[in-house]
């Protein structure tokens, strides 16, 4: 038997005007998926369609998932969660799509529906709850969490769980982990927490408050305090507000937006008398950026002062950069690579700032890294949520990564983790750098080499 | 039914055609008819194809008979077909640079007529002065600028083919831009009348070179290493030559009076990108013993003469010697091994050889004389050269008698069900050109 | 997250496929399908009964086979941009994404060709040899993600087709499964002129009715020696589309000519990749003009010279290879900008002899006015192929049938004007109806037939690309099948 032509169906275009199934406040935004036409230029730049091929798994795919929900031929459960929480947020579809179709707000309004529909259980919940509810948005736990790991570091126990290959017995993504955890230091809040204000070095010529952010603060304390370095050289007066908090980006992401909108509202108060305000970490300084979308249907009184404040947030690299900065006079003699950060390139629209500074110190020598904008699997806590995908996406990135460079720079501390990761786990031996590092590095050696003659 | 009956039968009914039994059918080149019928209408075309068809008469189609000698194991067939008092343009829209004409219009004469408009169809196919566009388009014909003008598949955009049972049928338009339906004319252009016949041809055209010349290169030692490696490292540059033609000994003396390996390379563009590219190649380290450069219409007269270099399908030949000219493709740069297997087959089977070959697309004519029996034997021993090169052999021009002991189009290939399958569809009961083509459709 | 569950289904047809590819290769959930009902052409979808990815041609055989041997429809589908609904499962069927078939198997720089497998995204054949100085010519708008074996199946154009041609003058070999399950190769090694019907040019342009492609050798293409592009505003269309004519007739073969009308340059302004473009000129011209070196300026003057003498407001050559890509990327990326300027927008793809342009465009005036939509115009100029954005808002009752509507009666002044009713989008689901504009009944068969030979089950991408049967002569040969 064979097919007619006849048989063949020819259904009308379709016109289904249904109920929808988000059932619970916040709704995803129809005018957002209105807008987009299917066409497909999204496909490519997606970390999660490269890897799997899956129209589920790619921008517009998602898209059509939620708005399949919202005319009411899917409902919200565990296969639509799937995609959904599988996307990265690494935000390379807005840049790649032509019509600015904002995917990353509609799937996170989408993942806030599914959070209401299905609160997180078991081991997942109580890690979640531990982490987004216990723990960052309380720097003083956080900063007592980094106290713990740092007697983990200094007792020797890390020594031995490494010797003793106690590392094995742990899941591989968390044991590739453990290796690349960072010494941990004095955090920033801590160290300044006698002043309001870090005064510039020399004349005062702008001042600037800083979102120190919480994970920054305690496991990567060098960089915030290269951070305040390099702007207090440059004629900045740094206010460190003491009532900022994390700025929410993983309770976004993971869908909590109510928590979301608590740490967006605290954080706008903290920041009231702010002119600008600079970030380091390109994740929450995106965030910050796009507060007033968590008021778009919730607590709307709120909206304008979100927006009023996502109009001051600034990354430090773009700020140096248009506000000018001395160039460094002393030697960095490395090569060196350059990775753009998803929610500095993408989010941001932050590019070629970083690579400008890290040009102007002497001696670098930049070589061109193919697809530096190409998400690197970290994406806050997914590679701990959804390692196999992560993995993956990593392990694409650490072949673009050219072989003879000696440092990769990055603007975003959840990178920085991910690709030491991937430094490690693919036996290479770059080392991981935030751009204002070296050019803290750099003045510092100008300032030794000037001390020495 | 007898030839008289046959003649009345179709003068009756054709009344604007001319009709008359064919005294000596031609015996040396075969594909012809009992009865040749010159229609000067498509009406007449289709109903000669519906009378043909319903009574189950065979059927030839010619246009100057310039292909005469491509494919077919028949001496004749019921009726000739000839196209060639179907002629002239039909509509020429210069603005769009598209042109509409009739079969059986001469090649030359089109092309003169475009010229007055600067314009021109990118096709440099054989004997341009007696093949017809339908002729050519129906074998697909190119000539050695191929490089730079493509072949008539690429230039052929609108067709109306009437099919074996009367209907006219159109196939792409008068946009050179068209995907509406299947590729239908890349169906028919190459099919060598087997699926219908050609009653209108819609050509794209290009405009007229402002500057054209045709430089010589010949080289010394004649060595395929110093050739191969000249045209790697120019076919590796930005320059845009039209042609890149690979001339051997024999073939290069006819044309330029030295019996020497010569590389001909052609340019056209406006004169001071032409002059710029010769200087080009004056600048390579080329490893060539001599260059010769003919501008404008010397290099016009070169191709003219090139285009008669080989024999056709319209000239008899006497005796026990007979002509061949073959086609072989393969990947381009083998083409330079292909014509010093040529040369070999001279010494190796007492013929004369003269070739040429495109070293940027990889197609080659072979042409060979010499007795029959040494032409078979050369012949297939060329095809041992190609087969080893994954390229193919077809023999484009062979008497009669020859393309009766030889496959001339070398076998059918694995999907051949699918010809089958078309040419079934199109033409079940054997109607046009029967045998004339792959695996005897 | 990839599904790690296990298969849990009691469809054997589904197991049996899952066995040809792996189970990790095969979709058959509700919302893992969802995202294939449809294509780049979205007024219509229809669910598959299940997604496979299969990894090589081996596998594509059997999966073709055994759908073939079970009466299940199939179809093929690469990225899914087509704008024709060429992909769309309208029969439920099994899809064949060729998506995991990525790979560039081999490029001969000295012989100019490559193989890639069907999966392989255009633009990435540029990119892969373009250090080395050479491209691949075919550039459809969508070639950051739209697959080179999507754009056998489609034909597929671009800008730059003008001079360098369409997909099909660029195709020197093809592997393909047969609608039974057979595997040919056609155009051995890439030679050209195959003895026999050029089945390379049947299948190129057959929208996925007649085979499967599964390998697929190009040509390439050195880059010229020097590009220069043109951007032109002119205050009236007339004058900008008698510019068109003057550039061709005056011998000039522009490697690009593109047109934008006012409605498409607010679309394209008010997107990601604006130039800047004023807001109140009627059409721009970007006019590309390559090859060698020494003879571009004078073609480069010509061309001023013509748009002066048709009353251009302002015109200028690009100033570097950034500027160029600036302007390019705003128009590529036209079709989508459009969902800026409204939520949804059907896409046209007549095309029209040259030469009739201003009258077509005022009839295309003409059908926005009776419609009461708006109409963009963003098209490949040079070789008259238009693309009419008829723009609707799907929510509002009555809009989507009056888009399609609008969108028939601007295919038909483009068949009244001696064109077609598509340069390269395909027909697909789309123009189906509008082929009869084009072609009589005997002709749509005649091109039936050929898809018999082919597709004798006629399972394999049914009810794209021809009419439905109604008051053809399909209709009679299906009566005469029947008795």
């Amino acid at each position: 038997m064979s097919m007619k032509e006849k048989d063949v169906v020819q259904e009308p275009p379709c016109t289904s005007e249904s109920l929808s199934n988000y059932l619970w406040k916040d709704k995803p935004d129809e005018d957002k998926w209105a807008d987009c036409v299917h066409c497909g230029m999204c496909l490519e730049a997606c970390p999660t369609y490269e890897l799997t091929g899956q129209e589920q798994h790619s921008p517009r795919g998602r898209v059509h998932l939620i708005k399949s929900v919202a005319d009411g031929k899917l409902e919200v459960n565990e296969q639509f969660m799937d995609p959904v929480f599988a996307c990265l947020d690494c935000k390379a579809c807005t840049t790649a799509c032509p019509a600015d179709v904002d995917v990353g707000g509609l799937i996170e309004e989408a993942r806030g529906q599914i959070r209401q529909a299905m609160p997180l259980t078991g081991w997942r919940g109580a890690v979640s709850k531990f982490f987004l509810h216990r723990l960052f948005p309380h720097p003083g736990r956080l900063q007592s969490a980094g106290n713990l790991l740092k007697l983990y570091q200094k007792s020797g126990i890390q020594t031995a769980v490494r010797k003793t290959g106690l590392l094995k017995m742990m899941p591989e993504h968390l044991a590739t982990m453990e290796t690349v955890m960072l010494e941990v230091k004095q955090s920033v809040r801590k160290k300044y927490h006698k002043e309001e204000v870090v005064k510039a070095k020399g004349e005062t010529k702008n001042e600037v408050a800083f979102l120190t952010g919480c994970v920054m603060d305690v496991m990567f304390s060098d960089i915030n305090d290269s951070t305040v370095n390099v702007l207090t050289r440059n004629g900045n007066d740094v206010a460190i507000p003491k009532k900022q908090t994390c700025c929410g980006a993983l309770h976004v992401h993971a869908g909590d937006r109510d928590m979301g909108r608590k740490l967006a509202k605290q954080n706008i108060e903290a920041f009231e008398d702010a002119d600008t305000v600079v970030a380091n970490a390109a994740g929450c300084g995106c965030m910050l950026t796009e507060y007033p979308e968590l008021f778009r249907e919730e607590e709307i009184e709120w909206r304008e002062r979100a927006e009023k404040f996502a109009d001051k947030v600034v990354d430090v690299s773009k700020y140096l950069h248009d506000s000018g900065y001395e160039k460094p006079k002393a030697e960095i003699n490395t090569k060196l690579t350059y990775h753009d950060a998803c929610h500095l390139a993408h989010g941001q629209g932050v590019r070629q700032e970083p690579r400008d500074i890290l040009l102007d110190i002497p001696g670098v020598e930049m070589v061109q890294m193919p697809n530096a904008d190409r998400c690197c699997g970290s994406a806050g806590i997914y590679n701990i949520t959804n390692p196999e995908m992560a993995d993956g996406v990593l392990e694409s990135k650490m072949e673009n990564v050219p072989e003879e460079v000696e440092m990769i720079s990055m603007g975003n501390p959840g990178c920085m983790l991910q690709m030491a990761m991937g430094v490690e786990k693919y036996g290479r031996n770059e080392k991981v750098v935030h751009t204002i590092q070296l050019l803290d590095w750099a003045y510092q050696k100008e300032d030794k080499q000037r001390g020495q003659t | 039914m007898i030839i008289s009956d046959l003649i009345s039968d179709l003068t009756s009914m054709l009344p604007d055609s001319h009709v008359e039994e064919k005294s000596s059918p031609n015996q040396f080149f075969g594909n012809d008819g009992d009865i040749i019928i010159s229609p000067k209408t498509e009406n007449d075309i289709a109903a000669v194809l519906h009378y043909a068809n319903e009574n189950n008469k065979k059927m030839n189609i010619a246009g100057n008979g310039t292909k005469r000698g491509f494919g077919g194991t028949e001496n004749k067939a019921d009726i000739l077909l000839s196209l060639s008092d179907y002629k002239g343009i039909i509509e020429h829209t210069v603005g769009d640079m598209t042109i509409t004409v009739k079969p059986g219009t001469p090649f030359q004469e089109l092309q003169d007529y475009l010229s007055t408009h600067n314009q021109k169809i990118s096709l440099d196919p054989s004997h341009p002065e007696e093949a017809t566009i339908g002729g050519v388009i129906a074998a697909n014909d190119s000539g050695p600028k191929r490089l730079g003008y493509g072949s008539a598949r690429d230039h052929v955009i609108g067709l109306r083919m009437a099919y074996p049972n009367g209907e006219i049928i159109r196939s792409g338009g008068k946009v050179v831009k068209n995907v509406a339906g299947y590729d239908m004319n890349k169906l028919f252009v190459g099919s060598m009348g087997t699926l219908g016949v050609v009653t209108e041809i819609v050509l794209k055209l290009r405009p007229l070179p402002k500057y054209e010349s045709l430089m010589l290169l010949t080289f010394e030692k004649e060595s395929k290493e110093e050739i191969r490696s000249f045209a790697v490292q120019f076919l590796d540059s930005m320059m845009e030559p039209v042609s890149m033609e690979l001339l051997n000994p024999e073939l290069a003396e006819k044309l330029t009076g030295q019996k020497v390996l010569t590389l001909a390379i052609a340019f056209e563009d406006v004169e001071s990108s032409v002059h710029y590219q010769e200087e080009f190649v004056k600048n390579m380290k080329s490893g060539a013993s001599q260059m010769t450069i003919l501008a404008q219409q010397e290099a016009k007269e070169f191709w003219k003469r090139f285009n008669y270099l080989f024999p056709n399908g319209q000239r008899e030949q006497n005796g026990l010697a007979a002509e061949a000219v073959v086609k072989v493709g393969v990947k381009n740069l083998d083409v330079i091994q292909i014509l010093k297997e040529s040369d070999w087959l001279e010494d190796a089977h007492n013929v004369s050889v003269h070739a040429h070959g495109g070293l940027g697309h990889g197609l080659c004519q072979v042409h060979l004389q010499g007795a029959q029996d040494d032409i078979i034997k050369a012949i297939d021993s060329l095809r041992k050269t190609v087969k080893q090169l994954n390229g193919y052999a077809v023999i484009k021009h062979l008497p009669l008698a020859l393309r009766q002991v030889i496959d001339v189009w070398g076998g059918k290939p694995s999907y051949f069900f699918l010809l089958e399958g078309i040419k079934t569809k199109i033409d079940p009961k054997k109607t046009l050109n029967p045998k004339r083509y792959v695996g005897g459709l | 997250m990839l599904r790690k569950k296990g298969l849990k289904t009691h469809d054997k047809h589904i197991k049996k496929l899952a066995a040809i590819v792996g189970p990790k290769e095969i979709l058959f959930h509700k919302e893992e399908l969802i995202s294939y009902e449809s294509d780049g052409f979205t007024i219509h979808s229809h669910m598959p009964k299940a997604v496979v990815f299969p990894t090589n041609t081996e596998e594509v055989a059997e999966v073709v086979k055994y759908c073939s041997d079970n009466d299940l429809p199939f179809l093929a589908r690469g990225a899914g941009t087509g704008l024709s609904g060429g992909a769309i499962p309208l029969n439920g069927e099994v899809i064949i994404s060729l998506v995991k078939m990525k790979r560039l198997l081999s490029v001969d720089l000295e012989n100019r060709r490559a193989v890639v497998e069907p999966g392989y995204v255009n633009l990435k054949l540029t990119n892969s040899i373009s250090d080395k100085g050479y491209y691949y010519a075919p550039d459809p708008s969508s070639q950051y993600c739209c697959t080179i074996g999507g754009n056998v199946a489609e034909n597929a154009g671009g800008a730059h087709c003008l001079k360098y041609g369409v997909t099909t003058n660029h195709i020197l070999g093809l592997e393909v499964v047969t609608p039974t399950g057979k595997i040919m190769e056609i155009g051995h090694d890439g030679i050209p002129d195959a003895p026999g019907y050029d089945l390379l040019g049947i299948l190129t342009g057959s929208e996925g009715t007649l085979g499967i492609v599964t390998k697929i050798t190009v040509r390439i293409l050195k880059n010229p020696e020097e590009k220069q592009t043109v951007l032109a505003y002119f205050d009236d269309v007339a004058d900008g589309s008698q510019a068109v004519s003057d550039i061709v007739s005056a011998g000039i073969v522009p490697a690009a000519l593109e047109m934008m009308d006012k409605i498409a340059i607010e679309g394209v302004e008010s997107a990601a990749f604006p130039v800047g473009h004023p807001k109140d000129i009627e059409a721009l011209l970007l006019i590309e003009v390559d090859g060698i070196s020494a003879g571009i300026n004078e073609q480069i003057n010509e061309i001023l010279d013509v748009c002066k003498k048709r009353n251009v407001r302002s015109v200028k050559v690009a100033q570097d290879d950034e500027e160029r890509a600036k302007w390019w990327a705003n128009r590529k990326t036209g079709f989508g900008a459009m969902g800026t300027i409204s939520p949804d927008y059907l896409v046209q793809d007549g095309v029209i002899p040259r030469s009739t342009l201003p009258e077509v465009l005022k009839r295309i005036g003409e059908i926005s006015k009776e419609s009461g939509l708006r109409i963009a115009n963003i098209f490949h100029a040079g070789d008259g192929n238009l693309h009419p954005l008829i723009l609707f808002d799907s929510r509002i009752p009555g809009q989507t049938d009056k888009a399609l509507e609008a969108g028939s009666a601007c295919l038909q002044a483009c068949a009244d004007a001696g064109g077609s009713i598509t340069g390269e989008h395909g027909v697909g689901i789309e123009k189906r109806e509008e082929m009869r504009f084009v072609f009589s009944d005997k002709e749509i068969e005649a091109q039936t037939d050929i898809r018999e030979v082919f597709n004798p089950h006629y399972l394999l991408n049914a009810g794209k690309l021809f009419p439905s049967p109604g008051r053809c002569a399909e209709v009679k040969k299906e009566l005469k099948a029947a008795e």
